[in-house]
């Protein structure tokens, strides 16, 4: 039987998602990497019985890759459904992870889908499919990452119920560690200081601010026999930054609680 | 002989009475970059950098060797105020290199954890007391430092009763944080704890008291005669109610010692003598300086300075109102900065110089390969590579025309939607020399050629603008070429005859701009900032207050969908621009010469898809 999927809920999300999914409204969840996004969509998927299609976005990514193409066999050429149109027929949950990596022109086919209208225009087959009724369109994006070139276009997002997501207080991600990781509560509240400390630097020093999911890694590292300066430092210093000074640095802060 | 023999005995004697090690000394320069960022990460303010502290006079008890060798009469000791934390350049108090290097963690784990000093006992105890509660690790720390210093302190038999008492609580507080609640008093001070933190000397100076102006004259000098004093010194600020604002109006024989008072009117340092100066300002005590911010001198001096209107840039309209951020009051001062656009009308058009170029040759290599970088445009009735799925397309849809037979790949960008507006440092400090020909201004000025040059070529749109500023009343903002005006000869020209000048108010520079380039229509908007230091002003714009105000109107352009991007020449400049900028946000070129070279490819680093 499958492991179940483990959440610790956070504030109201799964009330509004649950809205969501009554009103048959799509969803977009905004958030720093390893908050928690992915696992909090697997886990509705979990409570609410459905399965669970994931497509994560890049730059490369066409409209064709999403809603399908024609293939070709000894036959001749026949059509393959995309993980979108098979989610539009079978239902289900449709993630689209990291949406803001995807082209804006690629984004464009989900517009029918998020309104009212809830249906998918194949134009090379001319088919236009009606949701399935447990048909649910979820898009996540990061929006500390900024790149010049990127950004989701106002006309799609304003599609969507937005739900904005951060790294947990202190003791729930405390918890967290606890839990995914089985490390006792002291060693787990000393690790949620720590990052709390280093997210102090985010924006300033460091791009990016610690994730739970890389306090997971350490957690687990540790718990496993690993010292907790060697674990802190590959998986929580080491990804973030190549700045010398500032992995020092951080090496010093780590010192200072261990 | 007598000289040699002089030598020695001082030698000899300064060896007595030195308890540092010196074979263990770690200096300040060398971890000063992870100090800051242990700071931020332990909850300091982001603002504030680290700098030199100054020997600070204590009286305390001295042994008769001590008396003779002249010596703890100064002390290193480290303190802060709210811009800056100061430290010791070196430390040699333990025996071991290690203990030192924590020394200075210590030190900036304790900043952090007391922002601010009322009593300096009790305070310093209650910071460590937090410390050692919250973090183990620094616990082990200090338990091992506070021992080890323990050692070092004075004999309480050597000492006269009095101060037995003193050297007792110190030793209580040390061992025990948290122990002593109040301080006895004494004749002399206590010998310094190094592991503590004393009050700031200029407490209630107000943050507009320069010490380190931008020098003002106008006559040659290298980058490395623009130095700041190395160590700190004493200031004593008076009140110079006569105003005379160091202008001796007595005559100068009167005078009985260089103490009382020295020709140090940084209004007006533009004579030669400026290594003088310095030479004296070392062997000084106390540096008595006027704290009238209305000097005389100094309004004479930049009324002058601003040119005739006849001979200045063309002034377009009366001027633009701004606001500036004020960190004191946590608000933004509306109409605090008057801007003034200014053209200058009566360029000549030029063309670029052999070597100009010679990089622009380089340079438009590397941009023409920047469009390689690319997303795939299908359908194409040309291109690069065959698209299958198009081919596909037409063949399962026999109903579809195959006429338009549009079954390629182009991998060609077409289509950059890219506004750039370039902001560049007019500011006096860009009057230094880099090298024996060149002044900063100069490479700028080769950066701003080649580099529209480059822009041209790829069809970005982009303007050109530079700044500088006399207090907030006069913000000089030089249209060099506007989003409208086509890239000529004459935009070259005004590049070529960019000027040195006056102060570094870079607020609001940064929010007029922000204004033009969030009136284009491009998706991307870009906004490149060249500068060679803090931001800075006459007035109070200088230290955290400059650093606040441009660090909000850099919020406000990232707020309005902006990309500002600065790049500094300025190698200190780790200290200040993460808080501005944060860490992606800004390039530091340490060759300054290669700046013509280096901006393009930032450029590059930052569109690229």
């Amino acid at each position: 039987m499958k492991k179940p999927c483990y959440y610790q809920v956070q504030d109201d999300e799964v009330e509004i998602f649950n809205y969501c999914v009554e009103h048959n409204l799509p969803v977009l969840i905004k958030g720093p990497t390893g908050c928690g996004k992915t696992r909090f969509i697997e886990y509705m998927a979990q409570e609410l019985d459905r399965p669970i299609i994931t497509i994560s976005c890049h730059d490369d990514l066409s409209s064709a890759d999403l809603i399908g193409r024609h293939l070709i066999s000894a036959e001749g050429t026949y059509w393959q459904d995309g993980p979108l149109t098979k989610a539009v027929r079978e239902g289900g949950i449709c993630y689209l992870d990291e949406i803001i990596e995807a082209r804006k022109d690629t984004t464009v086919v989900l517009h029918s889908l998020s309104d009212h209208r809830r249906e998918l225009h194949i134009e090379r087959t001319g088919e236009v499919i009606k949701a399935h009724k447990d048909f649910i369109l979820v898009v996540s994006y990061n929006p500390a990452y900024q790149n010049v070139m990127k950004g989701l276009k106002p006309s799609t997002r304003q599609r969507f119920v937005a739900m904005t997501f951060d790294y947990p207080n202190a003791e729930m991600e405390a918890e967290i560690l606890m839990h995914e990781a089985a490390i006792n509560a002291e060693l787990a509240q000393s690790l949620v200081k720590l990052a709390n400390d280093i997210r102090k630097l985010t924006d300033i020093d460091l791009k990016a601010a610690v994730s739970t999911r890389l306090l997971i890694y350490a957690a687990k590292m540790i718990n496993s026999g690993c010292s907790i300066s060697k674990a802190c430092k590959h998986c929580i210093i080491e990804p973030l930054t190549d700045e010398a000074e500032t992995i020092q640095a951080l090496g010093r802060v780590i010192n200072a609680y261990f | 002989m007598e000289e040699v023999v002089g030598k020695l005995w001082d030698k000899w004697l300064t060896k007595q009475v030195s308890t540092d090690h010196v074979d263990a000394r770690v200096e300040l320069s060398t971890i000063q970059a992870q100090l800051i960022i242990f700071y931020r990460a332990m909850g300091g303010c982001p603002a504030k950098t680290i700098e030199l502290t100054e020997p600070r006079k204590l009286q305390i008890k001295r042994t008769t060797l001590q008396k003779i060798a002249g010596s703890h009469q100064y002390f290193m000791v480290s303190w802060q105020d709210d811009k800056s934390i100061r430290l010791p350049p070196y430390i040699a108090t333990f025996a071991d290199s290690k203990s030192n290097e924590n020394l200075y963690f210590w030190l900036v784990a304790l900043a952090a954890h007391q922002p601010t000093m009322i009593h300096w006992l009790i305070d310093n105890q209650a910071a460590t007391t937090k410390i050692i509660s919250r973090y183990p690790g620094l616990k082990k720390i200090y338990l091992s430092l506070s021992q080890a210093y323990l050692a070092k302190r004075p004999e309480l038999s050597d000492l006269p009763v009095q101060e037995q008492q003193a050297e007792k609580q110190i030793h209580y507080a040390l061992t025990v944080p948290g122990s002593i609640t109040s301080a006895v008093s004494s004749k002399f001070a206590v010998l310094p704890v190094p592991l503590w933190l004393y009050p700031a000397r200029l407490r209630a100076l107000p943050i507009g008291n320069k010490l380190s102006d931008e020098r003002t004259g106008k006559g040659q000098r290298h980058l490395k005669e623009i130095k700041e004093i190395e160590q700190r010194k004493q200031v004593d600020y008076v009140d110079d109610e006569r105003k005379t604002d160091g202008l001796l109006v007595f005559q100068a024989e009167a005078l009985e010692t260089w103490t009382e008072q020295v020709n140090l009117d940084r209004c007006q340092s533009d004579e030669d003598d400026s290594d003088n100066i310095d030479a004296i300002a070392k062997d000084l005590d106390v540096i008595t300086l006027s704290r009238h911010r209305k000097a005389k001198s100094a309004s004479i001096r930049f009324n002058l300075d601003l040119p005739a209107e006849e001979n200045d840039d063309l002034r377009l309209g009366e001027g633009i109102l701004l606001p500036e951020w004020n960190f004191k009051e946590q608000r933004l001062i509306e109409n605090k900065c008057l801007l003034q656009t200014m053209l200058a009308d009566d360029v000549k058009p030029i063309e670029l110089n052999k070597k100009q170029q010679q990089i622009s040759r380089d340079i438009s290599k590397r941009l023409a390969s920047l469009g390689l970088v690319q997303s795939k445009r299908k359908t194409q009735q040309s291109g690069d590579e065959i698209d299958l799925d198009a081919w596909l397309d037409d063949y399962s849809q026999p109903t579809k025309s195959t006429n338009k037979q549009n079954y390629f790949i182009d991998n060609k960008q077409h289509y950059r939607d890219v506004s750039c507006l370039l902001l560049a440092d007019l500011s006096l400090s860009t009057e230094a020399y880099i090298n024996e020909h060149q002044r900063v201004i100069d490479v700028i000025s080769d950066s701003l050629l080649v580099f529209s040059q480059g822009l041209n070529q790829l069809n970005d749109k982009f303007a050109i603008y530079g700044f500088s500023s006399v207090r907030s009343q006069h913000v000089r903002y030089h249209i060099i070429k506007n989003f409208k005006m086509a890239f000529d000869g004459h935009v070259r020209g005004r590049i070529a005859r960019i000027e040195p000048g006056y102060y570094t108010r870079i607020g609001a520079a940064i929010r007029q701009s922000s204004k033009l380039l969030s009136q284009q229509g491009s998706a991307n908007k870009i906004m490149l900032i060249i500068t060679d230091g803090r931001p800075n002003d006459l007035d109070q714009y200088e230290g955290r207050y400059g650093l606040e105000d441009t660090r909000q109107a850099i919020m406000e352009a990232k707020r309005q969908g902006l990309v500002p991007h600065c790049i500094t020449i300025d190698k200190k400049a780790h200290d200040y621009l993460p808080f501005l900028f944060g860490q992606n946000g800004y390039s530091i070129v340490d060759n300054a010469e290669l700046l013509p070279q280096v901006l393009p490819k930032i450029y590059i680093n930052l569109t690229k898809h």
